[in-house]
């Protein structure tokens, strides 16, 4: 069994790279580039060379090409100590032909173009545009080397970058004696609490281990999940991040900051990740923060948007089982007759009308009955939202168990095993709740990892129709704004619940039924 | 014995006669004269009720075809008329005097609601029916090759994981701004990966009965891969693919749906992107109609397609034939 569940386990983990590395041809070399400039009001505005030079830096805030300026590469060169600064500001500003350049310049545009092109790049310079004498607008000169990132070396980055694991080394600026420290009592708790903490200098986060009253209590920041940062969806933002992270209004308490300084602020100071000079450019951190670890997360009022999806999603399916499950089981029992019937009409109906259909028939319903709440509202603490959502999910999965229940046990209901039982004596509720049930259970079983797991995506349509702020319209909003970022890493997300839930189905079934073996012996 | 002899009135040689005996009428095995197709439409006949849903079935398409050809239907007809917008009915027709048009009121532009939606229907159902026909097509064939052979078998299941898990809106959406949201594209979009579950449900039966006893009979006996195919699982399989076309279609109808109301539909005026257009008139009181009229006839259209579509294959069924 376990050498079997390795093998699926590696099957599966080459699928998700497959499909990972094709998401990533479809979205960065399939679809236009142009397309990302659809709704940008820069775009507009920037004319000219200045336009070709923002393409291509905009192109390398979405991860397609890696985008080198020349006057950056001077910066670049002169913080490395081969120039000095005079050097620097004497050959940084190119002419307006190459013809033009003075002797200096020339030298180093060379060194910079041989540079670049022998590691791949192309590099392009783009003469000024004039009228008579004047520059057009956005017409200056632009020197710079860009490169296509290879799909290898896409995946290898993206998949090498996938665990983040934090060190004192990770920080590049200098920042004092770098190491860890432990202690007993939290700095943020006031320092005479009892509360075990491992605080790091030099690392990216400044709390590495912490606890606090929050679910699983003991919080760790030595190894992230990074699947990709968002771009346009959540600027900056790790989708995970993106994903787990609490929405809604700010809730704030008592804070003591470093310094002293006392506030009521969201401000989760236990969050603080590293942010170079932030304290000289901002008067607000240089108050708060002793040191430049002055980016923080804050506490916010809702669940996440996995955490909205999870617990509507969960809640739908315990109900489909509840429901579902026994309704399939009076239908096979009660063969042709009303029950059944009814029961099939519903099965009809479920799956011939389109569900966006339906759900809106049960909003409508939902609505103007019952009195419920049609949209989703975070700021309320009114649980009665949550109502049609979970209605609107269950029903649906209802239909689909009651289908394959009744088919499975209407099978078995034929089966020798069924007629010796009868021949025995047996009654009918006995046969059907301790012979048919149990065999026509195995196959559902093999779903239930599948639909808990399933919950965490969310529902496309139901969140929509509903308004409720979960994961499930992240990969059409990251999709409608070309958030490559995003899609990547959802359908990592996605890929990883799918292969999971289904070993997991196989382990569960081969469980239930002790004739279902997966070694490679017996099968 | 004697009693019936003397009844019929002849001597007991009489009732016999001499027959040669006939090597090639020995072969012969008498049966009852059976014609497949033919005992599926007497069963499918059989249900009244199949007869009613059937005439349902033909009065929806005869609409959606022939109605949007003889009427000239012009959305922006009445652009300019704002007295003329999100009428009721009877309002409509108070308006404009009693005619077919205005039987479901008037939509956003001015518009006669009635016409969009058979317009509408023509392109959902034209959409359902090529998707399928497609797909149906090329699924059950590489099914039964994917079934049959085991290299085929290990190399498939491995494409199967990987597309499956390829999120489909992106796959749709990536489409559609290489090819534009023409018609031509939402077909190519919805059967480019479409048909690789019909292949593998298809796969699944085919594996079920490839090595029933029947079957490794016909093989020892020396029957080609082929005929066994066609004569022996096909036959065999026309029920569970009469079913699953009845799931199909209905299922390409709610897609179009589906993808119209996340923003990702046709640039046509299908009955989906009537629904998405239409979405803030469900909450709107006296738009009502405009929004519910195309959600109705598309579920209309659904449950007709999918019973009459469930019956055929229950009849098709040999097992009911008795």
């Amino acid at each position: 069994m376990g050498k079997y569940l390795v093998k699926r386990l590696l099957h599966g983990a080459v699928s998700i790279i497959i499909v990972v590395g094709l998401v990533m041809v479809m979205i960065y070399s399939l679809m236009e580039r142009d397309r990302i400039f659809a709704a940008d009001p820069m775009y507009t505005k920037v004319a000219s060379n200045q336009k070709t030079v923002y393409m291509y830096s905009k192109w390398e805030e979405y991860g397609y090409l890696d985008y080198v300026n020349y006057t950056d590469y001077m910066a670049e060169i002169t913080r490395n100590g081969e120039i000095t600064e005079e050097t620097r500001s004497a050959a940084v500003s190119i002419a307006r032909t190459p013809e033009k350049d003075s002797e200096t310049v020339a030298k180093y545009v060379a060194q910079f173009t041989e540079y670049y092109e022998s590691q791949g790049y192309t590099v392009e310079r783009l003469n000024a545009k004039t009228s008579g004498r004047k520059l057009v607008n956005g017409g200056q000169q632009q020197l710079f080397a860009h490169k296509d990132h290879p799909l290898i070396r896409r995946m290898w980055n993206y998949f090498t970058g996938l665990l983040d694991i934090d060190n004192i080394h990770k920080v590049e600026e200098d920042i004092g004696e770098r190491g860890l420290t432990f202690t007993w009592k939290d700095p943020v708790y006031g320092g005479d609490k009892f509360a075990p903490a491992i605080i790091g200098n030099g690392t990216h986060h400044k709390y590495l281990l912490y606890v606090n009253d929050q679910f699983p209590f003991i919080h760790q920041n030595f190894a992230t999940i990074n699947l990709g940062t968002s771009y346009s969806v959540n600027r900056g933002v790790d989708v995970f991040t993106t994903m787990t992270s609490s929405q809604g209004s700010y809730v704030k308490s008592p804070i003591t900051f470093p310094t002293g300084f006392q506030e009521d602020s969201a401000d989760d100071l236990h969050t603080a990740t590293y942010q170079a000079g932030s304290r000289e450019a901002n008067p607000v951190s240089a108050d708060r923060f002793v040191d430049d670890y002055t980016n923080v997360l804050t506490v916010k009022a809702g669940l996440s948007k996995v955490g909205y999806s999870f617990v509507i999603g969960i809640i739908a399916t315990c109900m489909a089982y509840l429901l579902g499950l026994p309704l399939g089981v009076m239908m096979a029992r009660k063969k042709d007759k009303l029950i059944d019937k009814l029961g099939t009409v519903y099965i009809v109906f479920i799956i011939a009308v389109p569900s966006l259909a339906y759900i809106f028939l049960f909003k409508a319903i939902g609505g103007s009955v019952f009195g419920l709440p049609t949209t989703f509202d975070m700021e309320s603490t009114s649980k009665l939202m949550f109502v049609l959502p979970i209605v609107s999910l269950a029903l649906p999965s209802v239909a689909n168990l009651m289908k394959w229940l009744r088919r499975y046990m209407v099978d078995q209901m034929n089966s020798d095993y069924v007629k010796f039982a009868r021949s025995g004596g047996l009654s009918e509720g006995e046969i059907f709740t301790g012979h048919i049930l149990k065999n026509a259970a195995i196959p559902i079983v093999h779903g239930i990892p599948g639909a808990v797991l399933g919950a965490m995506t969310g529902a496309i349509i139901t969140e929509r129709v509903y308004v409720v702020p979960g994961a499930g319209n992240l990969l059409t909003e990251a999709i409608n704004k070309y958030d490559n970022g995003v899609i990547v890493g959802v359908t990592l997300f996605y890929a990883l619940l799918t292969v999971v839930s289904i070993i997991l189905g196989d382990i569960l079934m081969a469980t239930v039924d002790p004739r279902i073996s997966f070694s490679t012996k017996d099968r | 014995m004697d009693h019936d002899l003397k009844n019929l009135g002849k001597s007991e040689k009489e009732l016999f006669s001499f027959h040669a005996h006939s090597d090639l009428e020995s072969e012969k095995i008498t049966a009852p004269r059976y014609s497949y197709w033919q005992s599926v439409f007497r069963v499918f006949f059989r249900n009244k009720l199949n007869i009613v849903i059937l005439s349902i079935l033909a009065l929806l398409i005869a609409f959606a075809y022939i109605y949007p050809m003889v009427t000239e239907y012009d959305r922006f007809g009445q652009l300019f008329d704002t007295s003329a917008k999100h009428l009721y009915p009877w309002k409509a027709i108070e308006k404009f005097g009693f005619s077919i048009h205005w039987l479901l009121g008037t939509g956003a532009s001015g518009n006669s609601t009635f016409d969009a939606i058979w317009t509408g229907s023509r392109i959902s159902i034209s959409l359902a029916f090529i998707c399928a026909a497609i797909n149906m097509t090329v699924g059950v064939i590489m099914g039964a090759i994917w079934g049959f052979s085991k290299k085929v078998d290990i190399i498939m299941m491995e494409i199967y994981n990987i597309i499956a898990n390829v999120p489909y809106i992106l796959l749709i959406s990536v489409m559609v701004m290489l090819i534009g949201a023409g018609f031509w594209t939402f077909v190519m979009a919805l059967t480019i990966t479409g048909w690789l579950s019909i292949a593998y449900f298809i796969r699944t039966q085919v594996v079920i009965i490839r090595d029933r006893e029947y079957n490794l009979a016909s093989r020892c006996l020396g029957t080609s891969t082929i005929k066994i195919a066609m004569k022996n699982i096909l036959p065999f399989m026309t029920s569970v693919i009469v079913t699953l076309l009845a799931t199909e279609i209905p299922s390409y109808i709610s897609y179009e749906v589906f993808l119209a109301y996340i923003g990702m539909g046709m640039s046509d005026m299908s009955l989906g992107r009537m629904i998405f257009e239409a979405e803030s008139a469900m909450v709107t009181p006296g738009w009502e109609f405009e929004f519910w009229s195309p959600v109705a006839i598309s579920a209309i259209i659904s449950v007709v397609l999918y019973v009459v579509g469930q019956n055929l294959g229950d009849a098709s069924d040999p097992r009911t034939h008795m």
